[in-house]
Parts: structure tokens; C-alpha cells; sequence
């Protein structure tokens, strides 16, 4: 699974920088086509339903994509699934 | 997936950037996909203003009405086919302003109905006039000088009034609103959730809230749990003027209207 903030949809509201508790969101630094101030992602791979939500069945956390008001965040399945080596600091 | 329950064509709504609405809408809906509730068997009302705007984004029958008429119209739906699952999204303005007789009187028949009410403490649509919930001392459009008025408690409104189900939280707490939600539409009888939310653009912008994320901030440092809020009280602990409590007030099982027979 794959992270991904739909630019459609983002108006730069930046609570997803808020509540995230891997703090994946950073405010965007630069404007995209509407002049809107897209939050970054850091490492999205460490998002535990990323990783984990194929091994658990179910949806994992998930408060950025329901805290956000304009229904921009969402996870797409990445094909060919690929484990990769994660580091987590506490 | 609560993404099936939404009008993705007509999205990006028309809320502003960082608008309380779109959350609570995404957790109504989530609570909804728990239900595991039929789409064609789920009506939506609202009445009049943004949150109201909200049964426009999702994909069934839906009753957009007239200012502060949603729970008449919604009892109507209720009476004529009392198998449907009616969910009603309103405003401040819209439930305890205009609609104030319809919401005590919903509560009073206790009529088999889930109303989620955004308070988000001023009419946002017209212009951030001052609403019944403005607390005391906020600047709104008709309250340049702070409001000297003393808002309503919609919480304790709804208890007085005979509701079956009362709970209020906030567009941070979104897990906890979602299971809110959840318990309120399986509640028979009359449900209301209050949740306060953020205005960024009529309310934050004359309240030292200008971001949105200033606002949640408040949210989330002001909203005091039930449990904790009455022990303060009992210590005599000084609770600030800013601080509200949060969580299920009331659950209970008194005559109920629109029940279906067979359940
Ligand atoms: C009968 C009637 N009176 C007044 C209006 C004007 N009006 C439109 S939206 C609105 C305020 C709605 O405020 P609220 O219910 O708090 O919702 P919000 O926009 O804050 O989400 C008003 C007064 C109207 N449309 N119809
Ligand atoms: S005016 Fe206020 S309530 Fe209306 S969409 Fe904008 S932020 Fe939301």
C-alpha cells in the first residue's frame, strides 16, 4: 500500500500535519498549479497501514484520511508488492 | 469503504480549506459503513447553510429543505416508511435558531432519527453572523463588540427534551466521534450528536483562530472528557470559561416514534 494525497482534491488545510503520529506530513513548501500549498510527505512508507495493512485485514490508524476535510488522502495497493526495510525511531 | 458512500464527481466541495465539515461528514460516513447499512435504504435531510451542504456529496436520497426544517421533514420521511435509516446534518444556526421548535419536538416524540449538528458557533454561510451558540464574549459579524448573550447548551437542550441518545465531541476527535456516530444510528429513538468543529473563515478569522490548525489546537486542549469534567466540579476545581465537556451524555430507552414493528 501506498500513501498519496490527491492534488485534485487538497485545499492546504495542513491538518494532517496535526495528527499524524509518525508525523509523515510536513506544511508543503512550494505552490502546485492552483496555488496551493500541498503538504510533503517524510518517508511515507513508515505509515503502519502501509506496511501492515495486508498482514492485519483491516485498516490501520488511518486519522490523516479521516481527518481530512477534503478527502484527499487515500492508500493505493503498489503492484508488484515489494517488502522493503523500515526504520522506526521511537 | 466509506469512498462508495461519496459523490466523487462532485468533489472538491465547497467548503472552505480547512472547514470542520468535510471531517465530520468523512466520520458519519465511516460510522455508516459500519452499520453495514443498505445505500437505497438510507435518506439524508438537511436544512439550510455549509453543513447542510453536506447530503450533496453523498451517494443516495437525499432532502436539501428549507431553513431549519430538516427534522420536520425528516419525521415526515420517518412516519411514511419507517423501515428507512434517516440521518439528519445541520447547523448551528439551522437546529437551534430557526429550527429550535422542530429539534425540541423531534426530541419530545423521540422519533427514530440519527441528527449529527456541526456547531461550528456562528451562521458561516451569510457571513459569520452571531448564532445561538456564539459563547459569550466571541466577535461575530452581529456581535462586533463579543457576544453578551448566553449561548445555548444543545447538549443539555436535548437531555431536557427527551432524546434518547445525546453525545458531543469534536472534528479532532475523529475516532471517537466515529464510534459516537456509529452508537447514536443504532440508538432507537432520537439521537443527537453536537459537534463542534472549525469555521476558519467566518469564525477563526475574528477569534484568534486564523488557521485552521490553530483552531484544532483549541479543540483539542479545551475539550474536557465527561468523566474528568465532573470530577473538577466535584473538587471545586476552576474549570476555564473555554473549556466545554465531551463525550456520551445520555443513553436511554424512553417511548419511542418510527420504530419499525418487527424489530
Ligand atoms: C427562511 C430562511 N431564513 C434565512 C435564510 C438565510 N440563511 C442561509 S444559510 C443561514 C445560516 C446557516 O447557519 P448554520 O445553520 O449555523 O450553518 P453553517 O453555515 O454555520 O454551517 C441563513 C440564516 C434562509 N436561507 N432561509
Ligand atoms: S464559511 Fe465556515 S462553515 Fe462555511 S464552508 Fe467556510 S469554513 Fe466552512
Amino acid at each position: 500500500m501506498k500513501l498519496e494525497i490527491d492534488e485534485s482534491r487538497c485545499k492546504g488545510c495542513n491538518l494532517c500535519t496535526l495528527v499524524c503520529p509518525y508525523k509523515i506530513y510536513r506544511p508543503g513548501s512550494r505552490p502546485n498549479r492552483k496555488g496551493i500549498y500541498v503538504p510533503e510527505m517524510d518517508r511515507p512508507e513508515r505509515c503502519p497501514n502501509c506496511r501492515l495493512q495486508e498482514l492485519y485485514g483491516r485498516r490501520l490508524c488511518g486519522m490523516c484520511a479521516l481527518i481530512c476535510p477534503d478527502q484527499a488522502i487515500k492508500w493505493v495497493p503498489e503492484k508488484p508488492y515489494e517488502p522493503m526495510k523500515v526504520v522506526i525511531e521511537y | 469503504m466509506r469512498n462508495e458512500w461519496l459523490r466523487s464527481d462532485r468533489l472538491p466541495h465547497i467548503y472552505c480549506a480547512g472547514c470542520g465539515n468535510g471531517t465530520i461528514m468523512n466520520c458519519v460516513l465511516e460510522a455508516i459503513t459500519q452499520t453495514g447499512w443498505d445505500r437505497t435504504r438510507t435518506v439524508f435531510l438537511s436544512g439550510i447553510g455549509c453543513s447542510s451542504r453536506a447530503p450533496g456529496y453523498i451517494m443516495t436520497d437525499s432532502l436539501h429543505t428549507t431553513h431549519g426544517r430538516a427534522i420536520a421533514f425528516a419525521t415526515g420521511v420517518k412516519m411514511a416508511d419507517p423501515s428507512l435509516h434517516v440521518v439528519v446534518f445541520t447547523g448551528d444556526g439551522d437546529l437551534a435558531a430557526i429550527g429550535g421548535n422542530h429539534f425540541i419536538h423531534g426530541c419530545r416524540r423521540n422519533i427514530d432519527i440519527t441528527v449529527v449538528c456541526m456547531n461550528n458557533h456562528i451562521y458561516g454561510m451569510t457571513g459569520g453572523q452571531g448564532s445561538p451558540t456564539t459563547p459569550l464574549g466571541k466577535t461575530s459579524t452581529t456581535t462586533p463588540y463579543g457576544a453578551e448573550e448566553a449561548p445555548f447548551d444543545l447538549v443539555e437542550l436535548a437531555i431536557a427534551a427527551g432524546a434518547n441518545y445525546v453525545a458531543r465531541w469534536t472534528s479532532y476527535h475523529v475516532k471517537q466521534l466515529t464510534d459516537a456516530v456509529y452508537d447514536g444510528l443504532l440508538t432507537p429513538g432520537f439521537s443527537l450528536i453536537e459537534v463542534r468543529c472549525q469555521c476558519p473563515t467566518s469564525y477563526g478569522r475574528r477569534n484568534k483562530y486564523r488557521e485552521p490548525t490553530d483552531y484544532m489546537t483549541y479543540l483539542k486542549t479545551n475539550a474536557i472528557l465527561k468523566r474528568k469534567w465532573e470530577e473538577m466540579e466535584r473538587s471545586g476545581e476552576n474549570i476555564s470559561p473555554d473549556s466545554f465537556p465531551v463525550g456520551e451524555f445520555v443513553r436511554r430507552s424512553r417511548p419511542v416514534m418510527g420504530v419499525p414493528d418487527e424489530a
